[in-house]
């Protein structure tokens, strides 16, 4: 409280950012406290609140394309709630059948992503501290590229006469090419590939913290590196199992750009469906309620990533 | 050297025909162009609590390391019961370790930690139960064994550690440091305890301190470490009233150094003149020396005597002035000032109530020492 002078006087901005945020009674913790609750409120609750407000209201040809749900009339303000556009969703199996889809494709990716992350974020934290650095660049350096241009890239390599069905034919190990592209397969790789460092960024960094005596006393009490790995290293490392699988199941359900650029006519995932009734249907009413149920969807995923990180957070300390 | 009795019972170093359980042969490690143990040979015999005392890196861990295998000696051999470990994986060897950290399971139970190197073992599990609940009453820890380490006190989780060490009765248990983190009260019960566990298990012991009181309290023999070293190997009294050398004479226990000049060299005795003293030391043993040889003499401050009277029949008397007095409840200690500037240390055991007040700042006071009190130690 009374070191914020000398930092307002020092910096003009601060000065200027900080009397404000004086006015409204904010100083010090108050201060560290108060500016993610309310980024969090700005680009997250009010957001949410509207995406809730338009799934229940009515659908119509207009500018926007939607109902208010609350109107002045002779002095009275009267609600008329639609929830018919949830109705709609668990009457139509459609929306189900792409809600059980995407859980299904996201979790086998998120296994995928943890098979393949695990060893390379054990890898990581195991090498010399150069070399470690390094490899972190090397799994951060894809997000430089823009991720569609990336995705694009894929296609080049999973088209009929993309990269790898012509080197397999040159090299005569196939005689027509293998149809990838436009596949669940396409999506899997898509989707892994795309969040394989969400997998290996919070195993990493579980892992690096990994006492190396707890594997010398496994040792010494006479486990085989097999035996201390299942009893000592896999589960002090399940709070950063648990994190990286909710980093990448979590956007996955919802991934939208990889189904609609590598996956087939049936892939069916409900971010393609959201985007569908969004753009194409311009029904924002129903994308709204799409996107709200899929929120509740995720709500027990979020739960347990909440809980790893306080987990990780108390072990840190 | 022994200066005692050889017993081949409870003195297996002494008896030639004793086999030793643990042998270390000329073991040198290096890190990279680093020399953390440098060319140590040591016998551990079976039965023996083996201290291995030394200053803060220099090396007892290192040491300890390679005899449980999780470094690799760069030159030298280790054997162990007639094996040579040379090549055998931590988990293969027949010995256990107490680690300076514990290094307990973080995601198990007290009970848990205990048994895992029985499980290991792939022991039955009612057998694995019985043993696990026997080392937990032992080391009574009865109402803590579904507690999680970080539910623990340091004390508390020391011996987590030990009886983890301890139940799979390993040949020999190393530990590193093991009364480290306690208090010193605790520390000195545990001493005991951990004692009086080894002679009931007859484990072989090699525990590392850097505590010269609990290697004294606890061991059979010590060997004392500097820069990678053993500069000397014997039990506890040898190694406080004969030290090789400056060094452990200064590392265990207080000690004063007198340095000089040999002037007379004879079979059973030495006199040494040293500017420090303005008198001759007599020291009563042969030394293999000659005559003009620069030495240095060790006396402990206990083994001095101080009087305001001169005092006849000391072989070694010199004068001084009281310069500081610590009241330490049963001896006084006192810096005594001599002609020369030196600063004597003379403990004085307070055998009655008034016996400390007698000697006080600034008195002119004698001390004297006896001929065998002293020893030649080498620079
Ligand atoms: N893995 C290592 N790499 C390089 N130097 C080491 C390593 N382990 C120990 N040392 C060095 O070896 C010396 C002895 O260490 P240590 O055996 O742990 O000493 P202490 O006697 O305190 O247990 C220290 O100087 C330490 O820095
Ligand atoms: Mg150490």
């Amino acid at each position: 409280m009374n070191r914020a002078p000398d930092i307002e006087s020092k910096l003009p901005a601060g000065q200027f950012i900080g009397r404000i945020l004086n006015r409204f009674g904010f100083r010090g913790r108050g201060l560290v406290i108060a500016i993610p609750t309310l980024w969090l409120l700005v680009f997250f609750l009010i957001p949410f609140l509207v995406v809730a407000k338009i799934s229940l209201s009515e659908a119509a040809i207009a500018r926007p394309p939607y109902l208010p749900i609350w109107e002045w009339s002779d002095g009275f303000l009267s609600f008329s709630f639609n929830f018919g556009n949830y109705m709609f969703l668990f009457e139509d199996p459609l929306y189900l059948s792409a809600y059980m889809e995407s859980v299904k494709i996201a979790g086998v990716a998120t296994i995928i992503a943890l098979l393949l992350g695990y060893p390379m974020a054990y890898l990581i934290a195991r090498s010399a501290p150069n070399t470690r650095n390094l490899l972190l660049m090397l799994v951060i350096l894809p997000f430089w590229t823009s991720f569609l241009l990336r995705v694009y890239a894929w296609i080049g390599f999973l088209k009929s006469n993309g990269i790898i069905n012509n080197f397999l034919m040159s090299m005569g190990v196939i005689d027509e090419p293998f149809v990838m592209l436009q596949t669940d397969f396409a999506v899997y790789v898509g989707i892994v590939y795309t969040y394989l460092p969400f997998m290996i960024l919070p195993l990493y960094a579980n892992l690096v913290k990994l006492d190396p005596s707890y594997l010398e006393a496994a040792s010494d009490l006479g486990a085989r590196p097999i035996v201390s790995f299942f009893t000592v290293t896999l589960p002090l490392s399940m709070s950063g199992i648990i994190a990286g699988c909710m980093l990448v199941f979590i956007p996955a359900v919802g991934e939208f750009v990889v189904p609609a650029l590598l996956g087939g006519p049936d892939t069916l995932m409900i971010g393609s469906i959201l985007w569908n009734e969004f753009f194409s249907n311009r029904d924002w009413p129903i994308a709204s309620a799409v996107a709200i149920v899929m929120l509740f969807v995720l709500v027990v995923p979020i739960m347990l990533l909440r809980r790893a990180q306080a987990a990780e957070q108390e072990a840190a300390s | 050297m022994s200066h005692e009795n050889a017993t081949p019972d409870t003195q297996p170093w002494n008896d030639p025909k004793a086999v030793p359980f643990l042998q270390v042969k000329n073991v040198t490690k290096k890190f990279g162009t680093f020399t953390a143990v440098s060319d140590v040979s040591l016998d551990v015999y079976k039965g023996e609590i083996f201290c291995l005392l030394g200053g803060s890196g220099c090396g007892k861990s290192t040491l300890l390391r390679m005899l449980s295998g999780f470094e690799d000696v760069t030159s030298g051999q280790i054997i162990i019961d007639g094996q040579d470990q040379a090549g055998v994986a931590p988990y293969a060897r027949q010995t256990n370790m107490m680690f300076q950290s514990y290094a307990l399971f973080p995601h198990m139970t007290v009970e848990k930690n205990i048994a895992y190197g029985l499980k290991r073992d792939g022991l039955p599990r009612d057998e694995v139960a019985v043993r696990v609940s026997e080392m937990i009453s032992l080391v009574q820890l009865d109402k803590f064994a579904n507690r999680k380490p970080h539910q623990l006190s340091g004390g508390q989780q020391q011996r987590v550690a030990l009886a983890r060490s301890l139940v799979k009765k390993p040949k020999l248990l190393m530990l590193d440091e093991p009364l480290g983190a306690l208090d010193k009260k605790l520390r000195e019960e545990t001493q005991f305890e951990l004692m009086e566990i080894q002679e009931n298990l007859g484990v072989t012991f090699v525990v590392v301190t850097h505590d010269q009181e609990e290697a004294m309290t606890l061991s059979s023999r010590i060997g004392v470490m500097t820069d990678g070293q053993i500069v000397q190997t014997g039990t506890p009294h040898e190694i406080y009233e004969y030290p090789a050398n400056r060094f452990v004479a200064d590392f265990i226990g207080s000690v004063n150094i007198f340095e000089g000049r040999i002037v007379e060299d004879e079979v059973d005795y030495v006199v040494v003149q040293s500017r420090e003293t303005n008198t001759d030391i007599f020291v009563a043993h042969g030394v293999s020396g000659t005559v003009g040889q620069k030495v240095a003499i060790a006396v402990r401050p206990e083994k001095m005597t101080i009087s305001k009277d001169p005092l006849p029949d000391m072989r070694n008397v010199i004068k001084g002035t009281i310069a500081e007095v610590a009241y330490m409840g049963n001896r006084s200690v006192y810096q005594v000032q001599l002609e020369s500037g030196k600063r004597v240390r003379v403990a004085h055991p307070n055998r009655t109530r008034r016996g400390a007040h007698t000697l006080t700042w600034e008195d002119e006071v004698y001390v004297g020492w006896a001929g065998q009190a002293g020893v030649v130690v080498s620079q």
